[in-house]
């Protein structure tokens, strides 16, 4: 089991060595501001049971959970997903009862998870564009990690280890965490990410953990490619360094800041088919030599979905500020209802079209979306909640450029295995709308007030039954005076013919 | 009005593309939903001209008429120009649209049709087209539409050779209606030609037909085949009329509903000078009087005329089934028949039931009275049964007008396009009908239609648009608003079998 704490400052703010203290294994030194990342390395045979069990029939799980809260990163940690639980998987071959197990063992350890199995719940990712894609993706709205704090508190930290708790408690304010296992490597690495705030550098060592700290800021080294990214810092191994030691690096990075700001929300009224209007700061793309596009990566959850028929003419997707539709998970049903959805939702990448003018300039792209029918429930409506996209402009880098693993740098998101090895992905931060620094939005969608239901069954029956009466009385009043044969040449024209003709 | 073309697609069964796409196509089209709804008022202000034309009896020389006006009925040529005409503007102006504007005149189902076409041409099945639920024969028919060449204004032209097809449809089924209206013999009406035709125009000329045809939806191609059915039934071509409806109900289903009220007008009287010629053994009219024993009587029945029409319509629909399958498999019986047996039909709709059913599809152990399970038996013991069996001997174009109104207005899904099957036959009831005889009467019966269907369209405004939870009871009471003046409407169709025609 190994440990690796670093906090990242931005560029500029670092710290005096000096103010780092090391003691019997214990590393303590100012607060600053900057982002924090702890990353749990475990090895297979050290994991509980049930977990051991299920990766072994497992070729490569990534578990990522992003808060709905907004939060601010720094580079190099910039990778950006929608709020939410992602999950992107591939089984063991012929594994079949290890995805079975899947479901029930995410319940058991992050809570109301709703998938029941891969087969059902899961949608399947292109992988044959770029290997490095796992074969499936499954997503949901996860309000907070408090099941899996307790879940791991039970599992890893001793009932008298009042510290253990409290840090597996910390994860409470955390924006990110991460669990990725693949049979490559044999361990499951987790890691968890609090925002850009004052934090005490503080690390304890722990029996039979090589914990790793470092504090960096960024650092423009000479000779730093475009491609790269630089650090600087500070790093010490705990009950074996007595002292940090200095570092400056560059590592290459395919996920940078934008450096501007989005913000989404609903056009009012959202009826039926809600549209997202996602707001920009600017159109300019960040990097000015190579070629870039914006693009919005949103992961629906099932009761809302795009049509990607209604995204393929170009003078509509034109009139919303759109490119094109380049990718949507399938398949997607259009007219389920969401009560009878098993699979997810739907993943969808969309190309932005930003005004071509010379001044930078704030714009929008509306997304046409449409809503499932919900179930009924009382009052008549329910909230559903839509995370925002991840934005970003795509920018590919120079011809030849490789981007080997960077140490910080997170593979499988779901979107970057829809683009080639060199595009660089420059993020564009979200922006929360409301006072609640949330990043999703709320939608109220009409449903059928089962307060009022009581008498739809009677009142439709006795309806139908006394329209078909009166249609069967009209018919018999036809067959008394005609019966059923042919029209009436004498009796019946002699009887009712002299009223009708007046 | 705004959403009419929005109650289409929010639950089109036959259809059924992504129903909610073509709502948003109308949706964000603000503009080209109200155009539709300014097509649909002036379609029904077109009719009320019509009726007002031809509500002096027929006979008689409209006096009303300006000369230009009757002008148009004096001859074949200049009604059916105009009708080629008003669906050329149309189609010319679609195509300006659908190039200009994001908000497209063409119908999704349109877009679903071609893209089956499609991927027929490159040797797949249609039915890799999602949504696709019809007969592979209409993906063929629009095999053209795929065809692409050197320059784009040709692609156009094939592109649209699918709505010319529907919009050609619209017209044979128009001068079918002229036939079928002409012709003479017991129940039929027999007007002279102007007349005839002025009655034809409530379909030639009614701007709704032509935009629904110019839009690129298939109903044209149901007016026709079940126009030609009666017609082909008129003329005693018993082969002819089985190939027909064999084939109608393999492209849409619902004109089963038809078989009954033509193997009960099929009888013996009707058809004895026909067979008597053919067959001379055959039991002669009349004979049934003798004898009244059960087998008798079946032999009466199972004349040769109604034999070979059922042996015909069959095998012609077992052959059809049989070919699709072979050629596409369990998706064409998926897609085709199936879905109409699965799907849950939760979204807002005309019918009565539609309230009922989306509570039980969404709690279907809950539902103690399963009203959905035997829905279908009101529909099908009106339309199939009590209402041939009274009304076809008197009158076969009004029997199947009063069926099919019967099988929309009792469906499970009810929406605006599934109004066109009985606005085919319409023109064949009018001429006698007491709507026109009393123009109060057929005002006030048409404010009821229109009003009923206003306010289910206004409640689904407040759903679709504004958010609004109206399911309950606005939605629910304004169907079953709806139905009850169908209904009415419908026990007047009946009673008028027995009046007099104009002829």
């Amino acid at each position: 089991m190994r440990e690796r704490i670093t906090f990242v400052q931005k560029l500029g703010d670092s710290i005096d060595p000096s103010t780092l203290k090391v003691t019997d294994g214990v590393l303590s030194g100012p607060e600053v501001q900057a982002v924090l990342e702890d990353r749990l390395t475990i090895a297979l045979d050290e994991l509980p049971t049930e977990l051991h069990t299920l990766l072994k029939s497992v070729h490569e799980l990534h578990v990522r959970w992003v808060s709905p809260v907004a939060y601010e990163a720094v580079s190099p940690l910039l990778s950006r997903l929608p709020p939410g639980m992602h999950l992107f998987f591939t089984p063991a071959r012929g594994d079949a009862d290890a995805s079975d197990n899947l479901c029930p063992a995410l319940a058991h350890v992050f809570g109301d998870i709703a998938c029941s199995t891969p087969a059902d719940s899961f949608t399947p990712l292109q992988n044959d564009r770029f290997s490095h894609s796992s074969a499936f993706q499954y997503f949901q709205p996860l309000e907070s990690l408090s099941h899996f704090i307790a879940y791991a508190q039970d599992q890893l930290c001793p009932p008298s280890d009042a510290l253990c708790a409290a840090r597996l408690n910390s994860l409470v304010l955390a924006s990110l965490l991460d669990l990725s296992y693949d049979t490559i490597s044999h361990t499951l690495k987790i890691t968890a990410l609090w925002p850009y705030q004052k934090q005490a550098v503080h690390a304890t060592s722990w029996p039979k953990l090589r914990t790793e700290v470092g504090v960096l800021s960024g650092e423009i080294p000479p000779n730093l490619e475009p491609h790269e990214v630089g650090l600087a810092g500070l790093l010490t191994v705990l009950g074996q360094d007595t002292k940090p030691s200095a570092t400056m690096f560059a590592v290459p990075s395919r996920h940078r800041d934008a450096e501007s700001k989005f913000s989404a929300r609903f056009l009012e009224p959202t009826g039926t088919h809600p549209t997202l209007q996602v707001q920009l700061d600017s159109n300019k793309p960040p990097s000015g030599g190579s070629y870039c596009s914006a693009h919005a990566y949103f992961t629906l959850p099932k009761s809302i979905f795009a049509d990607k028929y209604q995204l393929a003419d170009d003078l509509f997707l034109a009139s919303k500020n759109l490119t094109a539709l380049r990718y949507i998970s399938q398949p997607v049903d259009l007219e389920a209802p969401e009560y009878v959805m098993k699979q997810w939702g739907s993943a969808v990448l969309l190309e932005l079209s930003p005004p071509k003018s010379e001044k930078p300039q704030p714009w929008t792209a509306e997304v046409p979306l449409h809503l499932r029918y919900l179930a009924p429930s009382p009052g008549g409506y329910k909230n559903i909640q839509v995370p925002y996209p991840a934005v970003f402009w795509a920018c590919t880098a120079e011809e030849g450029t490789k981007f080997p693993t960077n140490p910080f740098e997170r593979v499988n998101l779901g979107y970057d295995g829809l683009f080639g090895p060199r595009t660089v992905f420059w993020h564009v931060d979200p922006r929360p709308v409301s006072g609640n620094n949330r990043i999703t939005n709320t939608v109220k969608v009409p449903v059928l007030d089962l307060d009022k239901a009581d008498w739809v069954n009677a009142v439709t029956a006795i309806t139908v039954l006394v329209g078909f009466a009166w249609v069967a009385w009209k018919l018999a009043a036809v067959y008394v005076r005609s019966g059923y044969g042919s029209a009436p040449s004498s009796q019946t024209s002699t009887q009712t013919g002299d009223k009708k003709r007046q | 009005m705004l959403i009419w073309w929005t109650a289409t697609s929010s639950s089109s069964s036959s259809s059924s593309s992504s129903s909610i796409s073509r709502m948003a196509q109308s949706s964000v089209a603000a503009r080209s939903a109200s155009a539709s709804a300014g097509d649909q008022t002036s379609a029904r202000k077109k009719k009320r001209v019509s009726f007002a034309a031809g509500s002096a009896p027929p006979a008689l020389p409209s006096a009303a008429s300006s000369p230009a006006f009757s002008a148009l009925f004096q001859r074949p040529l200049p009604l059916y120009f105009s009708a080629a005409l008003l669906r050329l503007g149309l189609l010319l102006y679609g195509l300006w649209q659908d190039a200009n504007s994001p908000l497209k005149y063409t119908d999704i189902d349109y877009l679903v049709f071609t893209d089956a076409a499609r991927f027929v041409s490159r040797g797949q099945s249609p039915y890799d087209r999602e949504t696709y639920r019809y007969t592979p024969v209409l993906a063929w028919l629009l095999l053209p539409t795929a065809h692409v060449g050197a320059s784009p204004l040709w692609d156009a032209v094939w592109f649209s050779s699918g709505k010319v097809l529907f919009a050609a449809a619209d017209l044979v089924a128009g001068w079918l209606l002229e036939r079928v209206l002409t012709s003479s013999g017991s129940g039929l009406l027999g007007l002279d030609p102007v007349a005839a035709r002025k009655f034809a125009a409530i379909w030639l000329l009614n701007p709704m037909v032509a935009t629904i045809s110019t839009r690129g939806s298939s109903e044209g191609l149901l007016g026709v085949l079940v126009m030609a059915l009666l017609s082909a039934v008129m003329a005693r071509r018993v082969t002819l009329a089985g190939l027909l409806l064999g084939f109608s109900v393999h492209f849409k289903i619902y004109p089963f509903i038809y078989a009954p009220a033509i193997v009960w007008w099929m009888d013996a009287e009707r058809m004895g000078s026909a067979d008597a010629d053919k067959k001379k053994g055959s039991p002669a009219p009349g004979q049934n009087k003798s004898k009244s024993t059960l087998i008798s009587r079946v032999t009466t029945f199972a004349t040769p005329a109604r034999i070979r029409l059922a042996a015909v319509s069959l095998s012609t629909f077992v052959c059809l089934n049989a070919v699709m399958y072979i050629c596409y498999g369990p998706p064409f019986l998926t897609h085709t028949f199936l879905h109409h047996v699965t799907r849950i039909d939760h979204r807002h709709n005309f019918s009565p039931y539609n309230t009922q059913l989306y509570l039980a599809s969404a709690f279907p152990d809950l539902s103690a009275l399963r009203i959905e399970s035997v829905a279908f038996l009101p529909q099908l013991v009106l339309s199939c049964f009590l209402i041939p069996i009274v009304l076809a001997k008197k009158d076969l174009p009004t029997a199947m007008l009063a069926q099919t109104f019967t099988f929309v207005t009792f469906n499970k899904v009810c929406t605006s396009q599934y109004f066109l099957w009985y606005m085919v036959l319409l023109p064949l009831y009018l001429p006698r009908s007491s709507f026109l005889e009393d123009g109060k009467l057929g005002i006030f019966a048409l404010a009821m239609w229109v009003t009923s269907q206003g306010l289910w369209l206004h409640q689904g405004y407040g759903l679709e648009f504004l958010g609004l939870s109206t399911f309950l009871p606005g939605l629910w009471l304004a169907s079953l608003g709806f139905f009850l003046v169908n209904c009415w409407i419908l026990g007047i169709i009946i009673a008028d079998v027995l009046r007099e025609g104009p002829a």
